[in-house]
C-alpha cells in the first residue's frame, strides 16, 4: 500500500512538478502571471496524440491522424507548446500583473473550447482514445515504475536546465528584468525579447509533460483539461513556495501525496466512499490554509538552500 | 551543491523502489468497485455499487467462490479518467483486486490499456461508448450493449410513435452524441421531419440560446440527449418557453431524482425515457427485483441489473478458473456466457462447474453471451412519467433489431 502510494506520488507529483517549476520561471522569476498553463500542457498532450494516432477510421471525427513513433510525437510536443506560447505570448506580453493573468486565462479557455467544439482536431468531446505508448515491458521494466521513473526524469532535467538558466549571466537578466525594468532597458537589455523568451522556454517543458501525460492516461479530451488544472499548480506552487524550483516540486509532491492519502484507505462500503470524497476536499482546504499560515515547505526550502 | 545533491536523493529514492516489491495476504477475494460517487454521474454510481454489494452478499450467502469468500473496495472516480487511472493502480497493486468493475465510459476508455498490462478484467455495466466497439474484448467487458443499440432503439420507437416532426437536442458527450447520430438517422429514414439538431455544451446556467430556434419550429417531440445537470435545466427552460410537445429522454434522465428537481407536471404522461434494459418479464429479473425489494425496499435503479450480473459472472469465472487470479478470470470469463448448461444464480453455477458441467450464465439483465469486443447483445425498454414515476410503456428485445 505504501509502495503503491509512494510511486502514484512520484509519478503524478514529478509531472505536475514540471509545470510548477516552468510556472515558477515565469512567475517568482520573470515576473509573469500565466492563468492559462493548462492550454500549454493540452498543446502537449494532443500534439502527441494527433502525431501518433492512426488516421481516422469508422466513427472517429479527428482529421488528422499521422502514425509515427511514440519519440516523433514527443518532440512535436514540445514545439506545439512552444509555438502556442509564441502566439499567445508574443501579443500578450505587453500586458502586466492582472491584465496578463485575465488574458491568459481567456487564452486558455478559448482553447480549451475550441478542443471542445472543433471535432477535427481531436474527436471533440470524445476525445482520443488508446493513445499510442512505448512499452517499457520490452525493456524488461515494470510500467508503473518506467513511467514514475520517467515523469522523474523530466522533472529532474527541468529542473537541472532552469537551474543552470538562472544561475548563468541570462539568469541576472532575468531577475534585472523584473527587479528593475527601467534599469535594465537603460542599459540597452530588450526586456520585451526576455521576456518573451522567459514565457516560450518555461512553455516547452509544459508540453513534454502533457505527452507524458497523454501516454499514462492514453486518452486526450477536453475534460482532462480544464482550468482546475491550472489552479492545481498555482496552489502548489504557493503551498510550496515561491522563488526555488525545490519549493516548487516539494509544494507539488506534498499536494498530490495529501490527495493520495487521503484516498490510500480501502473502503468496503459506498457510503465510506462518499463520505471520504467529500472529505477530502475539505482535508485539502484546511491543509492548504495551515501550510500558507506556518509555511513549512517554504522554510525548509530556504534552509535547503542556504 | 545543495542543488545536486537534493538531486541526487531523488534518483536514489526512484532506484530503491524499483527494489521494492508489495505484497498483501491472499485471504478470499476482492473485486474493486470502481464508480463515479461523486459529479454528474454520481447517482448511478451509488445504484452500481450497491448492486454489486448485492450480489456479492449472494455469492458468499452460497459459500463464496473456490477462491475464497469475496469481498469489495470501493473507490470514486469522480468522472475523471485521470482519477480512474489513479485508483484503478492502487486497486491492483496494494488491494490485489482480480477485477474492476463500474466505471463509465471515458474512465473505461482510458483504463483499456491498464486492464491488458495488469491482465484485470475491467466490467462496466453501463459504459455504451461505441470506442469500445473496436478496443473492447479481451480484459475489457461490458454488461450493457453499445450505444448504438440505444440510438436505434430511440429511432425505431420515435418512427413508431407516429410524430411528424422532432428535434434533437445532445450534449456534447461521446455517450450522447453517437446514439443520436444514429437515432437522426433511424428518423429521416422514416421521412420524419428533423427540424433542429443541436448540440450543446454542458455547464451553462441556461440553454435559452439553443432553445428558441427548437420552440420556434414546434416539433411534435424533443428528443433530449443530455446529463442529468443540462437536462433538468432544458427541460424547465422549454416549459417555460410554452413548449406542449412531447419528450423523449436518454437514460441519464431515467432516474427517479428527476422528478424532485422538476415540477412533474412538466414530465407527467408526455414524457417518455429509453434506457438499456432487462426483460422485467425474464424469471431472471423477477427474482433480482424481488431480491433487491427484500434487502433495500427499493425497486432496482437503472443498470442494478447489468451491475449485479457483472459481479456474478466474475465470480463464475472465477469458479471455472484455474487459478484466483485476473488472468485466470479473464480467460473463462466468455465462456462462461455461452454455450452450456444454462445457469442463472451463482449457486447452481458452483454446482454445475464442480460437476464438470460447462456453464451459460442467463443473468438479471438478459442473456449476456459476449460478442468479440466483449459486449452483449441489448434489450430496451420506452418508460412513460405517469404520477411522478417512470413506468414502463415499451420493451424491444434484442431480437426487434436484428
Amino acid at each position: 500500500m505504501i509502495y503503491s502510494l509512494i510511486l502514484t506520488t512520484l509519478m503524478f507529483g514529478a509531472m505536475f512538478s514540471v509545470l510548477t517549476v516552468s510556472l515558477n520561471l515565469q512567475y517568482a522569476r520573470g515576473g509573469m502571471i500565466n492563468f492559462g498553463t493548462v492550454a500549454y500542457f493540452a498543446a502537449g498532450a494532443y500534439a502527441y496524440a494527433i502525431v501518433t494516432q492512426e488516421p481516422p477510421s469508422g466513427l472517429d471525427q479527428y482529421a488528422l491522424g499521422l502514425n509515427a513513433p511514440w519519440w516523433i510525437g514527443f518532440i512535436a510536443a514540445g514545439i506545439a507548446a512552444m509555438v502556442f506560447a509564441v502566439i499567445t505570448g508574443w501579443p500578450t506580453l505587453r500586458l502586466r500583473g492582472e491584465y496578463l493573468a485575465l488574458t491568459t486565462f481567456a487564452f486558455a479557455e478559448v482553447f480549451h473550447s475550441i478542443l471542445l467544439n472543433e471535432r477535427r482536431i481531436g474527436n471533440g468531446s470524445v476525445g482520443m482514445a488508446n493513445v499510442e505508448r512505448p512499452d517499457p515491458a520490452v525493456l524488461g521494466l515494470d510500467d508503473t515504475l518506467a513511467y514514475t521513473a520517467a515523469a522523474c526524469v523530466l522533472m529532474l532535467l527541468t529542473a537541472w536546465v532552469f537551474h543552470r538558466l538562472l544561475a548563468s549571466p541570462y539568469g541576472r537578466l532575468v531577475d534585472a528584468t523584473h527587479n528593475d525594468e527601467i534599469a535594465a532597458e537603460s542599459v540597452g537589455k530588450n526586456t520585451a525579447r526576455v521576456r518573451l523568451q522567459i514565457f516560450v522556454i518555461s512553455a516547452i517543458p509544459i508540453g513534454f509533460a502533457g505527452a507524458l501525460y497523454a501516454m499514462i492516461t492514453t486518452l486526450v479530451a477536453p475534460a482532462l483539461f480544464t482550468a482546475e488544472v491550472t489552479f492545481f499548480v498555482w496552489i502548489a506552487l504557493a503551498l510550496g513556495g515561491e522563488r526555488t524550483i525545490l519549493g516548487a516540486i516539494l509544494g507539488t509532491m506534498a499536494l498530490v501525496f495529501f490527495q493520495e492519502a487521503v484516498r490510500m484507505i480501502p473502503f468496503e462500503t459506498v457510503r465510506s466512499a462518499q463520505i471520504a470524497a467529500s472529505v477530502e476536499e475539505v482535508i485539502t482546504g484546511i491543509l492548504f490554509i495551515i501550510v500558507l499560515r506556518w509555511q513549512p515547505w517554504d522554510r525548509l526550502a530556504r534552509k535547503a538552500t542556504t | 551543491m545543495t542543488f545536486r545533491k537534493t538531486m541526487t536523493a531523488a534518483v536514489a529514492l526512484s532506484t530503491a523502489l524499483a527494489t521494492t516489491q508489495p505484497a498483501w495476504a491472499a485471504d478470499g477475494v476482492t473485486f474493486g468497485v470502481l464508480v463515479p460517487l461523486t459529479g454528474e454521474l454520481g447517482e448511478f454510481g451509488k445504484i452500481v455499487a450497491d448492486a454489486v454489494q448485492l450480489g456479492v452478499d449472494e455469492i458468499n450467502a452460497a459459500g463464496g467462490t473456490k477462491c475464497g469468500p469475496v469481498s469489495i473496495a470501493v473507490a470514486d472516480t469522480g468522472g475523471s479518467a485521470e482519477q480512474a487511472i489513479r485508483e484503478a493502480n492502487k486497486m491492483i497493486d496494494s488491494e490485489g483486486v482480480v477485477a474492476i468493475l463500474g466505471p463509465a465510459s471515458g474512465e473505461m476508455v482510458a483504463l483499456v490499456d491498464l486492464a491488458k498490462r495488469k491482465k484485470t478484467p475491467m466490467m462496466s455495466p453501463y459504459a455504451g461508448t461505441i470506442t469500445l466497439n473496436e478496443i473492447g474484448g479481451d480484459y475489457v467487458y461490458r454488461t450493457v450493449s453499445s450505444d448504438l443499440g440505444d440510438g436505434a432503439a430511440s429511432g425505431l420507437w420515435l418512427t413508431e410513435k407516429g410524430y411528424k416532426s422532432v428535434a434533437f437536442l445532445v450534449q456534447n458527450e461521446e455517450s450522447t452524441i453517437s446514439p443520436a447520430q444514429v437515432a437522426k438517422e433511424a428518423v429521416e429514414a422514416a421521412g420524419i421531419e428533423l427540424t433542429d439538431f443541436i448540440v450543446y455544451n454542458p455547464g451553462q446556467p441556461s440553454y435559452q440560446a439553443e432553445l428558441i430556434s427548437v420552440l420556434s419550429h414546434n416539433p411534435d417531440a424533443i428528443y433530449l440527449a443530455g446529463g442529468q445537470e443540462s437536462g433538468v435545466t432544458v427541460l424547465k427552460e422549454a416549459a417555460a418557453g410554452g413548449f406542449e410537445g412531447e419528450w423523449l429522454l436518454t437514460a441519464d434522465l431515467a432516474v427517479p431524482e428527476v422528478f424532485e428537481t422538476l415540477d412533474p407536471r412538466i414530465l407527467n404522461d408526455r414524457a417518455y425515457v429509453e434506457i438499456a434494459e432487462a426483460d422485467s418479464s425474464l424469471p431472471e429479473f423477477k427474482a433480482f427485483s424481488q431480491l433487491t425489494m427484500d434487502k433495500t425496499g427499493k425497486a432496482p435503479g437503472p443498470f442494478a441489473a447489468n451491475s449485479y450480473d457483472m459481479a456474478m459472472l466474475s465470480a463464475i469465472a472465477l469458479e471455472a478458473a484455474d487459478a484466483c487470479t485476473g488472468e485466470a478470470l479473464n480467460a473463462k470469463l466468455r465462456g462462461v456466457t455461452e454455450g452450456g448448461e444454462k445457469v442463472s444464480t451463482f449457486a447452481a453455477a458452483k454446482e454445475a462447474i464442480a460437476a464438470g458441467t460447462d456453464v451459460d450464465y442467463e443473468g438479471a439483465s438478459g442473456p449476456l453471451t459476449l460478442d468479440e469486443s466483449g459486449t452483449p447483445a441489448g434489450a430496451y425498454m420506452v418508460k412513460k412519467a405517469t404520477d411522478g414515476a417512470w413506468v414502463d410503456e415499451t420493451f424491444y428485445p434484442a431480437s426487434a433489431f436484428e
